[in-house]
């Protein structure tokens, strides 16, 4: 997963009598007192939410079984393909996290046919672009590559070289593990990288969720037929898809990808075994000693949702509301009206197995004190109280507003097409979105709220200076600390 | 053809598309040159520049302002200022609440922001189409009436002073990044930093909010970009009516910002508590932004530092394997700039062996012509990342405020591939002579250090 990331959208209005209810109201408190924000009423607002309809993407599959997604948009001379190969880090041997990971980058680092240094010439004189990713907790290897239209033949038979035929050279593979390592070292560095591996850590324990990065002993063992294994098993035309976007008709992207893919031979696609999951049975603060740190960088949650769940919808509605962008909750209190920080957003997730909900921000030291205490109270809140009716009718106004600007960015368009096909989403799924985000009422909003933020459940992870800091978080329960990080 | 001109962004096909040969081909080839975007241009009696640009592809509209005022325009003894008074301008203005302008714009499905760099400070939404009158009237009526209050700027100070240990104070190398422009830079408008010293901050006053907004944002010192799904006579008309009647105000001081020629390379050494491994930086000085040399600059740097086909990748990080990381880019400022290069030295490597490495590159760049490939590279790279540019929106509305701004010359948003297209291999190796030498040069080495030998500053 990524760092916390702005999403739009949210509300403003603070709430008012603050006193412990945690009766589920059928009906929200009128809006009340505003905190932070002042609304004067006079800007010229277009009260009509704008309903755009999506693209519907034009559908084929070749005939060893790769399915085919386009969005056309003829727009720009210019063409992106996005091919999303069932398993990525989830089909990791147990003992064994990273190889897909370490497979898909060391694609690119040789072919039967092409050196490394050929195909990152070739790809580059092409002005194309090429990537492959596969984390340890991701269900897919996510293949990427585009360019200009008039270099797209090139371009297929490149990426087909390389997706296909990867030679997996022992002494690039050795190199890489070098690099890879020596940067690990420097992202150590920054507390944020630090905090993300705690957190992951504390709410995933062992399951494959857990690892931003491999450990650095399996990763030093792997060896080419390890990886080779992996491809053989696991780059399928039959468990992949392609997902693209730009200037070509189906007809067009599915020549390209016959005359590049169309002799990739199937092979038994299985299906993902998902490692059994325990959430975190208690409450716990983790501390990691970061001296010379001026601010304290806190990530504060627990275990969330499966992308499929029944709750989808009501997190996306509460975490609008909590932190999910400059008119939520969290930023209005902690940085407009407090001024301890210069950013604090609430995030969630879910995949084919439960994300995590967290809040998160970075403070400088001396008020650690005071931003755990209003972080903490607003996550107290949004599960005692219910939102609102304000706050719940803005943040729907945002979500489903916010459906025109997609349209503007085909990556949004195919990233929703990605999440309707991986997840087995219905095919009207985006359509009736607007439906589902209007149907949400406060008492869902609370309700999740109250789930998922936990306050038995909590995981508190902070990174700063163990010695400012530490008196600070045992308000909070027992404080494990861990060594410190750039010694 | 399926172009009008009424779709801001226009792409022409070719002339010559073998029609017998379509079927059997990817898409019609279509040359980056012949996409175009189409915009107007106006002043308005007030000084206001407005940029339209009609677009109905995406039932969206993006506005940019951008003001002619950076950090180039502060004094000493007021650094930050420019950015710090960036944040005000989301704090209120006559007929909009403090917070207000982010409250309307997200909750009504928009994004919003505002950027402050050495040169030019922007602000942007982007709004479902229908918001467009909201979008305007947020913009003019900051324009036209900030509303400043000791408290609010209090308020921000805090809001910037945490940016800063955010981006600067509480990162590996923040401050080395910092440091670098002050020794680089022998004139003051680019030789302080964007975000300021904590103390300058301090020092900020209501009075210097006050004046800083009477002399720079004022609408002859603004352009205002427009891009999406409007009617450009109805869009002229809600301009007209938000923004004409905004006063005009004196010309604010011109900023000299020449540099004396460097007569020999500059050289520090730091060190850095939160750092784990070290860092060196190196800058050569280059000419302004729109000046010709540009082109091919920018032509070389993608040769030595773009990509991992890039000369500096391929021999110092992946075969030497003397850094962890190693790229960079060149600059495009009003004034001079710099081909900038960063590297991280891999742990048991020294800092000397990748300057040397670094060095040896370039000196290669001077003696032999790059090759073929490497300038089809850098064209075609080039091109691809300038479609992309010009996709969304928002995008355009920025490349159209910023190049007017910087060098009164929208037009550039059509006519910049052109000048990449036009860069000869010879003309690489003559830039390579001329500005990749050592006395141009700048230098810090940045070290970890135990954390008890230095406190960050600030």
């Amino acid at each position: 997963m990524k760092s916390p990331i702005l999403a739009v959208g949210g509300a403003l209005f603070a709430w008012a009598a603050l006193c412990g209810a945690q009766q589920p109201a059928p009906e929200s408190p009128a809006p009340d007192s505003l905190k932070g924000v002042e609304l004067k009423g006079k800007a010229p607002v277009n009260p009509q939410t704008l309903r755009v309809v999506l693209p519907r993407a034009q559908e084929a599959t070749l005939s060893n079984g790769l399915r085919v997604a386009l969005i056309e948009d003829h727009k720009l001379p210019t063409f992106s393909v996005q091919l999303l190969l069932t398993g990525g880090g989830l089909d990791d041997p147990g003992d064994q996290h990273g190889l897909a990971m370490v497979t898909a980058s060391l694609l690119r680092e040789g072919t039967a046919q092409r050196t490394s240094r050929q195909i990152a010439e070739q790809f580059a004189t092409l002005g194309g672009a090429f990537s492959a990713s596969a984390s340890p907790s991701s269900g897919e290897t996510a293949i990427g590559f585009g360019g200009l239209s008039d270099k797209a033949t090139a371009i297929f038979a490149l990426a087909a070289d390389v997706v296909r035929n990867p030679a997996f050279p022992e002494a690039e593979l050795e190199k890489y593990k070098s690099r890879f390592l020596s940067q690990l070292q420097q992202q150590r560095a920054t507390p944020n990288f630090v905090a993300q591996e705690e957190f992951m850590r504390a709410v995933y324990g062992t399951h494959p969720g857990s690892y931003v990065v491999p450990p650095e002993k399996v990763l030093r063992a792997f060896t080419r037929a390890d990886l080779e294994r992996y491809h053989k098993a696991h780059y399928l035309p039959n468990s992949g898809i392609v997902l693209a976007y730009g200037d070509f008709t189906l007809a067009n992207l599915v020549q390209q990808l016959e005359r590049a893919f169309g002799d990739w031979a199937k092979g038994e696609a299985r299906a993902i075994s998902l490692p059994a999951l325990q959430p975190p049975g208690k409450a716990r603060v983790l501390l990691i000693d970061r001296p010379a740190s001026v601010q304290t960088s806190l990530w504060i949650g627990g275990l969330g949702i499966d992308r499929r769940s029944d709750d989808y919808f009501a997190m996306l509605v509460m975490n609008h509301i909590l932190g999910g962008g400059p008119a939520s909750r969290l930023f209005i209190n902690l940085r407009e009206d407090k001024g301890y920080t210069y950013g604090v957003y609430s995030f969630f997730n879910g995949s084919r197995f439960p994300g995590v909900v967290l809040a998160s921000t970075d403070v400088r030291t001396p008020v650690t004190d005071g931003a755990l205490q209003e972080l903490m109270g607003e996550l107290r809140r949004i599960g005692n109280e219910p939102v609102s009716d304000a706050e719940l009718k803005n943040a729907k106004r945002a979500l489903i507003g916010g459906f025109a600007l997609s349209l503007d960015s085909p990556q949004t368009l195919i990233a929703n097409l990605a999440t309707q096909k991986i997840y087995d989403l219905p095919p009207g799924y985006w359509d009736e979105y607007p439906q589902h985000v209007e149907a949400i009422t406060a008492a869902d909003v609370q309700r999740v709220a109250r789930k998922y933020y936990d306050s038995g459940k909590l995981q508190i992870v902070a990174v700063g200076d163990a010695k400012e800091v530490k008196p600070v978080l045992e308000k909070y329960g027992t404080v494990e600390t861990q060594g410190a990080v750039n010694q | 053809m399926n172009c009008a001109v009424r779709l801001g962004l226009c792409a022409l096909l070719a002339a010559a598309v073998s029609a017998s040969a379509a079927e059997s081909k990817p898409a019609p080839a279509r040359a980056a040159a012949s996409v175009r975007v189409e915009f107007t241009d106006t002043t308005l009696p007030n000084g206001l520049r407005v940029q339209l640009v009609e677009d109905h592809g995406a039932p969206v509209i993006a506005v940019n302002v951008a003001y002619d005022v950076g950090s180039r325009n502060e004094r000493a003894g007021r650094t930050g200022f420019a950015h710090l008074f960036e944040h005000m301008m989301f704090k209120g203005s006559q007929n909009v609440g403090d917070g207000e302008h982010f409250y309307q714009v997200f909750s009504n499905g928009g994004s919003m922001n505002g950027t402050t760099g050495n040169d030019l400070t922007l602000y942007f939404e982007t709004l479902p189409a229908n918001q467009l009158e909201l979008a305007l009237f947020l913009e003019a009526d900051r324009m036209r009436s900030l509303d400043i209050t000791q408290k609010k700027l209090d308020n921000q100070r805090q809001a910037v002073q945490e940016e800063r240990r955010l981006r600067v104070d509480n990162q590996p190398y923040g401050l080395a990044d910092e440091h670098f422009d002050e020794l680089f830079y022998s004139n003051f408008a680019y030789q302080h930093s964007t975000i300021g010293s904590m103390q300058d901050l301090n020092a900020a006053s209501v009075g210097d909010v006050a004046q800083f907004f009477k002399t720079y944002y004022a609408p002859n010192n603004a352009v205002l970009s427009v891009v999406g799904d409007f009617k450009p006579a109805e869009a002229m008309a809600m301009i007209r009516r938000y923004f004409a009647d905004i006063p005009r105000q004196s010309e604010p001081p011109a900023v000299d910002l020449s540099e004396p020629e460097q007569q020999a390379e500059r050289r520090e050494t730091m060190t850095d508590p939160l750092a784990r491994a070290t860092q060196v930086q190196i800058a050569y000085k280059t000419p302004a932004g729109n000046a010709p040399d540009l082109y091919a600059l920018r032509v070389l740097s993608s040769v030595l530092q773009q990509g991992d086909s890039s000369r500096l990748y391929q021999s110092v990080n992946k075969e030497k394997e003397l850094v962890v990381n190693v790229g960079g880019f060149v600059d495009e400022r009003i004034g001079p700039g710099g081909l900038y290069i960063g590297a991280t030295v891999r742990p048991g490597r020294k800092a000397d062996d990748v300057e040397a490495a670094i060095y040896a590159e370039i000196e290669r760049l001077q003696q032999q012509p790059i090759a073929e490939w490497e300038l089809e590279k850098a064209k075609n790279t080039t091109r691809f990342a300038y479609l992309q540019s010009i996709r969304s929106a928002q995008s355009r509305a920025t490349m159209l405020g910023t190049y007017t701004v910087k060098f009164n010359d929208p037009g550039l948003i059509n006519t910049r591939v052109a000048g990449f297209e036009a860069v000869t291999r010879a003309e690489v190796q003559r830039v390579a002579k001329r500005y990749l030498q050592a006395k141009y040069r700048t230098v810090i080495v940045t070290n970890p250090a135990p954390p008890a030998a230095a406190a960050p500053g600030a």
